[in-house]
């Protein structure tokens, strides 16, 4: 997982990219694989939700998301994601 | 009476904590229903008990015709006060595609990129701290489909 936070005048633009193949049932069932995709993403500050997303198949392959939140330089930024089998990964980045 | 009285603001107090207690929202969980769901309509009143929208303050932005249906890039902004924002569109066998929790004093800009099997339309609907159900629409057009792998 590639994450890059960035804070500017209070606002904290972040971009991360999720490595993940989000295989959606349609093509889980031409090749014979396991349907599995990026369920839940949630960034924390401080222990502090910031960003929380529930989503689905529709999900590019490896998706980035961007977003904005009123935050600080310094503080260390947590992302989180879950998907369908349960594996999570999580990754910790200074907001520059 | 004043016994009443404190009783009616401990209940207010209750009720102002909610939404501080709503971050961590796993929506699947929660409204699983919505995520097999095959029309926009449907998935709208699963989610969230209702079909009343009001189509201003939302803005979505996508390209009109899109390459690539493996990768369409989606942009949501909007100034209203919210506890949630929902993505979906008609093109796909289900039709949710991401469900947002907005924190308290969350911005709402997001992007991302999603997968389209065909030219269809995409809705966003972000839903305000006073309960309405605000909306926004785009229809584009897409070149290649993205979900045959």
């Amino acid at each position: 997982m590639k994450l890059k936070a960035k804070a500017k005048n209070g606002i904290v633009k972040a971009k991360v990219m999720m490595k993940h193949d989000m295989i959606t049932y349609d093509q889980a069932k031409k090749k014979g694989v396991k349907p599995n995709f990026i369920t839940h993403v949630t960034a924390s500050v401080d222990g502090k939700i910031v960003y929380e997303v529930s989503t689905s198949q529709f999900l590019s392959k490896n998706p980035i998301l961007k977003y904005k939140f009123r935050g600080e330089k310094g503080k260390k930024i947590t992302m989180t994601w879950k998907d369908l089998l349960g594996n999570t990964k999580s990754s910790t980045k200074k907001i520059k | 009476m004043q016994r009443r009285k404190f009783l009616s603001f401990g209940a207010v107090a209750v009720a102002a904590m909610m939404p501080s207690s709503l971050s961590a929202t796993d929506y699947r969980k929660t409204k699983p229903d919505t995520w097999t769901s095959h029309t926009v309509d449907d998935s709208i009143k699963k989610l969230y008990g209702t079909g009343k929208l009001i189509e201003e303050g939302v803005t979505l932005k996508t390209p009109d015709v899109a390459a690539n249906g493996g990768a369409i890039p989606v942009d949501i902004t909007s100034s209203i006060a919210a506890k949630s924002v929902a993505l979906f569109q008609d093109a796909n066998p289900e039709s949710t595609v991401a469900v947002w929790t907005v924190p308290e004093n969350g911005i709402i800009d997001y992007s991302l990129k999603i997968k389209m099997k065909a030219s269809g339309t995409m809705t966003v609907v972000v839903e305000g701290l006073d309960g309405k159900l605000y909306v926004a629409n785009k229809t584009l057009q897409v070149a290649l489909g993205g979900c045959e792998g």
